[in-house]
């Protein structure tokens, strides 16, 4: 049922909550200590929840299972991924793609023909960022190839350290190309409008929780959510002043901003 | 376009610097090919009472190499009269007491050797071509993130070059990446660098005024110059295109076809 937002005066009763995957409710293979039943409990307060992740690496289906593995209760249709913003916009512009993804990710592009292509989807893709492949890519952008970026995350947290994300080799195919990527992903306002489109709500009815200040809070704040910053994953010291507004709220980890929206936001 | 100056200004120069690649010679198959007329226009301005000193932004190969591939062309250069980003970096990290972590091709690592690469506290890139893997890529990444006061030098900051097979991403790209990575300016060692361009100088014991640059990319080469108070004169051999005589920004203070005109001219004007 499609929503005037533009008539709503003011901010609303909560009506969803989004929730960022990687490092908000798990890191890597360990759920977040007190997440499950935190989710469990915003279940029972009868808000809609969506699960957005700029993670690119793994199609819906890995990351289900993986946090279904964690004990963790939720379906796939809930899950909504930078590819599957990417995927809308290639089958928008009817682009042929050379997808620099992983393996894992090229699931959610099945049926969509990767032929002689005509555009450059970069996402997560350690083994595909060599020095070949972004030549490659490089001297197709330059024949006039779109540039598309899952998203432009600087970095992510590894169980061996933080890792270099695909933000950094858009950053550089532009500056080589003198050509501005399109990007999908967080922190793009048109993402978070995506995501809540189908759930019947406006973004001055939602908060969005993330560990990411700029990806995760800032975005969401700009497309007119609120936005809590959760210390874990790739928190660190001082996030909460890189971005402007601040977050509307910055506290220890998911239950506790589960239970800051109960008592107060509902 | 009417060349501003140039040669009248020649009187009172004491030194010159040339480009190298595409102003001695071309770059291909092997060695590449000497440019005509360069190897007796090196001559002359060494038999002249000039100082030459030759300026590269090379960072595949060491000084010593690249030296003697001139050689081999028909060049008689030395060492110590050639300046490309490498020593330079050396020169600037001793100076400021950083000990690197290096990401350049396995040919220029014995520019290092006298550097102390223990415990790094900067990282160096240079055009490091299918040694910049995502792994590679993601240790120096790692150097600098983990770094209260991180410091990149980058060799340059070309965006890419062309070679047989291809034009290929140069060190320039992966520059941007580590930047946007860490959230940090690099600092550009080498043309067009002002740095790099008074190291040069310094090392002539000369003023800026009192020098020419002659090269073939009108902005690193000729602008780069001028940015630091020093003439540039631009050969219409190598990397030049016609449309670099209509630049919006930099205007060479003279355009000649190549450096053996340009040396013919500038001889004739101090009366040799």
């Amino acid at each position: 049922m499609p929503v005037d937002c533009n008539r709503m005066a003011g901010r609303r009763a909560l009506k969803a909550v989004l929730i960022d995957l990687s490092g908000t409710l798990h890191v890597e293979d360990a759920a977040v200590p007190g997440a499950q039943d935190a989710l469990n409990r915003l279940r029972q307060a009868s808000v809609a929840v969506k699960f957005v992740t700029n993670t690119t690496k793994e199609s819906k289906r890995i990351l289900l299972e993986r946090l279904q593995r964690l004990n963790f209760d939720l379906q796939e249709k809930e899950i909504f991924t930078s590819l599957s913003a990417a995927r809308t916009l290639l089958e928008q512009k009817q682009h042929r793609p050379l997808l620099l993804v992983e393996d894992s990710a090229r699931e959610d592009f099945t049926g969509i023909d990767t032929s002689e292509p005509n555009a450059v989807v970069i996402g997560l893709a350690p083994d595909q960022f060599n020095y070949q492949t972004l030549n490659k890519a490089f001297r197709m952008i330059l024949d006039g190839a779109p540039l598309i970026a899952i998203h432009k995350a600087r970095y992510y947290k590894r169980n061996d350290g933080l890792a270099l994300g695909p933000g950094p080799f858009v950053s550089g195919l532009e500056y080589a190309t003198d050509c501005k990527a399109t990007v999908v992903g967080k922190p793009e306002k048109t993402f978070f409008i995506q995501a809540l489109s189908d759930l019947g709500c406006c973004p001055s009815e939602a908060v969005m929780i993330g560990d990411d200040a700029r990806d995760d809070v800032g975005g969401a704040q700009n497309a007119g959510m609120l936005g809590i910053l959760v210390r874990t994953g790739k928190y660190r010291e001082g996030d909460e002043n890189k971005i402007n507004p601040p977050p509307y709220l910055t506290c220890a980890s998911f239950p506790e901003a589960v239970e800051h929206i109960l008592k107060n936001l509902l | 376009m009417a060349d501003r100056d140039w040669p009248g200004s020649a009187k009172s120069l004491k030194g010159v610097i040339l480009d190298m690649c595409g102003v001695l010679y071309d770059s291909g198959e092997g060695d590449g090919v000497a440019i005509r007329g360069s190897v007796e226009a090196v001559k002359k301005l060494k038999a002249s009472d000039l100082q030459l000193r030759f300026c590269t932004n090379e960072t595949q190969a060491s000084r010593e190499t690249f030296v003697a591939k001139l050689g081999r062309l028909g060049f008689d250069i030395s060492v110590s009269e050639v300046f490309s980003p490498a020593p330079t970096a050396v020169t600037v990290l001793k100076d400021r007491g950083l000990r690197p972590h290096l990401l350049v091709y396995d040919g220029l690592l014995s520019e290092f050797d006298s550097v102390d690469k223990t415990n790094p506290n900067c990282v160096v890139i240079g055009d490091a071509a299918e040694k910049f893997t995502y792994q590679n890529l993601n240790e120096a990444f790692r150097v600098l993130i983990g770094l209260e006061n991180p410091v990149l030098f980058s060799l340059g900051q070309g965006r890419y070059y062309k070679e047989t097979d291809g034009l290929k991403l140069d060190v320039g790209v992966y520059m941007k990446a580590l930047e946007y990575a860490c959230d940090l300016k690099a600092e550009v060692i080498g043309k067009p660098s002002p740095m790099f361009f008074q190291s040069v100088l310094t090392d002539m014991g000369l003023q800026p005024h009192e020098a020419l640059m002659i090269g073939d990319d009108l902005v690193n080469d000729v602008g780069g110059a001028q940015h630091c108070g020093m003439k540039g004169v631009q050969v219409r051999t190598g990397k030049y295109r016609p449309s670099d005589e209509r630049h919006p920004t930099v205007s060479a203070d003279g355009t000649v076809d190549n450096l053996a005109q340009a040396v013919d001219m500038l001889l004739s004007q101090r009366g040799l």
